[in-house]
């Protein structure tokens, strides 16, 4: 599903040169629940935004959905983003003067698909987070759990592979915190593949498996036993 | 996903750009106005421009590339005119370089000349029909290099003198064929020829003759080709003298002129020596300078136009820096954020040159109504608003391509 083998990447400006990952190894199978933890700086955004498609890198192979990304162009690297994965951001990163059914809309039009099966799909993904009937407001009139669920219906809308989340709970109270976690649960359980940046201990522990990165490599994998939710449903 | 969902490779969006324009008025309000405005003025200013542009192209008549003209001015108590002007006359005909001279009263597009009115009936109750007069002799045709299309042309005995403070006319006359249509609309210019007119209300006139074309001394006139030729010379103390030269040598003859004139009769000045070139540009000098005018009004509201379009895009980009990021990451290309800025800036044109078409109109009537200019040609606008939206289309490209250039990775920096 994803295979990343000695993936490398340095940032580099007139005076320095920052190491982000170092021979990065991490392979996540179809319909796992991993959480990348570890400190500031120890290379998880960088992990995210490689694994998404977000920043190219510098050595080693990256393998998504079986295929090779490593020397993919933009308009390629586009493409896969918006067919194969869907992002949750700690911000939500909502549009915020499109209303919701917009907001959900924005992928799927990148996608092609007809006015009839874009609707379907959006009516679809907000009914699932519970936000159907609130799809002609806008971002700004909903709380901070409730549009990180729009942001969550928008990255479910266009069926993607796997999810990458970053802190996606990071911005919300404990109590909503609880109910997004509780959603990506379900998604999971329903067979998409999660992959979840976090620094939040408790919040990893919720996923099937921790991956620990410091210094830009992964320093350590545990297996998390924990009970999944068995459908999809709304929270 | 099967393919049978996806209508087309590139999905507009113009349904949520003009829904998001609309919960951000202002700016989109403030170009789309500039724009309309713009194109009001710039729409305008061009036809007027053009229409300018056409007054100065129209055919004078006459030579003006080898014709000048200038006046003899009599100073001494015994000075002669009739005389000095024969002589004058038959020295510069003789003159190699030369094609023909006379004199005559006022020379075309002068700014400065006779008019009259001519009737079709006598009596003060009858409308005339205004005219410029040359009063030439038989060599007058040859000199202003006009053609005779209808009848024929003064007989050296139909010339008489005019003398200061004469009211008498000859009683034959030479019309352009714009003049007998304006007198006799329902019958063929040809047929004009022998027909008598009538001028001071009462006096009659023959007419001998129809030319093609000349015209008046007033190029601001409305009815620039009404002339009539009188068969006269005039017994003036300043006589002015039309010359017409063979291609090439005016500015030649013009000094040669100059110095035989001078030299002939010490009892005169010689004044006011000029080319027909020169007089045009005098006559229609603020024609040019309307034209400058509009031209660099039109240069400046157009930059001014776009960078106001480069600016608000600019400031749009600036400011949706994570929205764009986001959008990358969500699976835009960077060819997808260029046509989204495109899109944006093409509705907001849309609006600025639809209502510029409605004040482009509204403009217009109001410079028919009160300047008399003629009415906008229609297609003026519909150019106008391609322009208006090439330029926004142009303007707008450099800020898409700086947006397009956001990395993906911005949605998930913390900004």
């Amino acid at each position: 599903m994803l295979k990343m083998t000695d993936v490398k990447k340095v940032f580099r400006t007139d005076l320095v040169e920052t190491h982000a990952l170092r021979d990065f190894n991490l392979h996540v199978g179809e319909g796992d629940f991993v959480a990348v933890t570890g400190p500031s700086g120890s290379g998880k955004t960088t992990f995210l935004n490689i694994a998404g498609l977000l920043e190219t890198f510098n050595g080693g192979t990256y393998e998504l959905d079986g295929q090779n990304v490593s020397n993919l162009n933009d308009k390629k690297r586009s493409q896969l983003r918006n067919e194969k994965i869907g992002f949750i951001f700690q911000s939500f990163n909502l549009i915020p003067d499109l209303n919701l059914f917009d907001n959900v809309d924005v992928p799927l039009r990148y996608r092609g698909f007809n006015s009839a099966e874009r609707k379907k799909r959006i009516e679809n993904s907000l009914e699932m987070v519970g936000l159907a009937q609130r799809m002609k407001h806008l971002p700004s009139q909903l709380s901070g759990g409730q549009q990180q669920r729009v942001a969550i219906a928008r990255a479910l809308a266009g069926e993607p592979r796997f999810l990458l989340a970053d802190e996606p709970t990071g911005n919300l109270d404990t109590q909503m915190a609880n109910s997004v976690l509780d959603l990506l649960k379900s998604i999971n359980a329903a067979g998409t593949t999660i992959i979840m940046v976090t620094h939040d201990g408790h919040l990893a522990k919720q996923a099937r498996r921790n991956i620990y990165v410091r210094d830009g490599k992964v320093s350590e994998i545990n297996e998390v036993d924990i009970a999944m939710p068995t459908q999809l449903a709304a929270v | 996903m099967s393919n049978t969902h996806t209508s087309t490779s590139i999905n507009w969006e113009i349904g949520p750009i003009f829904r998001a324009m609309l919960r951000n008025k202002v700016g989109a309000i403030l170009i789309a106005l500039q724009i309309a405005v713009t194109m009001t003025i710039i729409v305008n200013s061009v036809y007027i421009i053009v229409e300018r542009s056409k007054e100065m192209q129209r055919d004078s008549g006459i030579d003006n590339e080898n014709s000048f003209y200038l006046t003899s001015v009599g100073f001494t108590e015994n000075f002669n005119t009739p005389v000095t002007v024969e002589e004058d006359l038959n020295a510069l005909r003789a003159l190699p370089g030369i094609v023909d001279a006379i004199q005559i009263n006022a020379v075309p597009n002068s700014d400065s000349g006779w008019s009259m009115g001519l009737k079709t009936q006598p009596g003060v109750e009858h409308d005339g029909v205004g005219t410029a007069v040359y009063m030439v002799d038989e060599h007058g045709l040859n000199a202003l290099d006009v053609e005779i299309i209808a009848g024929e042309n003064f007989a050296q005995t139909d010339i008489g003198m005019r003398v200061v403070g004469q009211v008498k006319w000859p009683d034959k006359t030479i019309l352009t064929k714009a003049m007998a249509e304006n007198l006799f609309p329902d019958i063929p210019y040809g047929s004009v020829v022998g027909k008598t007119v009538y001028i001071n209300d009462t006096e009659p006139m023959i007419v001998v003759g129809i030319i093609d074309k000349l015209q008046a001394p007033w190029v601001g006139w409305n009815n620039l080709e009404n002339v009539m030729l009188s068969p006269e010379r005039m017994d003036y103390k300043g006589s002015r003298y039309f010359i017409r030269t063979e291609p090439g040598q005016r500015d030649s003859v013009m000094k040669q002129v100059e110095e035989l004139l001078a030299n002939s009769n010490k009892g005169r000045l010689i004044q006011n020596m000029r080319s027909i070139e020169e007089t045009r540009e005098r006559s229609y000098r603020g024609h040019t300078a309307m034209i400058k005018i509009l031209t660099t009004v039109m240069i400046i509201l157009t930059i001014v136009t776009a960078l106001g379009i480069v600016g608000l895009a600019s400031f749009s980009v600036n400011q949706r820096k994570k929205q764009i990021g986001t959008r990358r990451a969500l699976g835009a290309s960077q060819s997808a954020i260029v046509r989204y800025f495109m899109l944006e800036n093409f509705l907001i044109s849309s609006i600025g040159v639809i209502l510029g078409a409605a004040l482009t109109i509204g403009l217009n009537i109001i410079l028919v109504n009160t300047f008399g200019l003629d009415r906008i040609d229609w297609f003026y606008i519909p150019i106008g608003m391609l322009v208006l939206w090439i330029v926004g289309q142009g303007a707008v490209f450099g800020p898409a391509r700086k947006a397009a250039n956001i990395p993906p990775a911005l949605a998930t920096r913390t900004v």
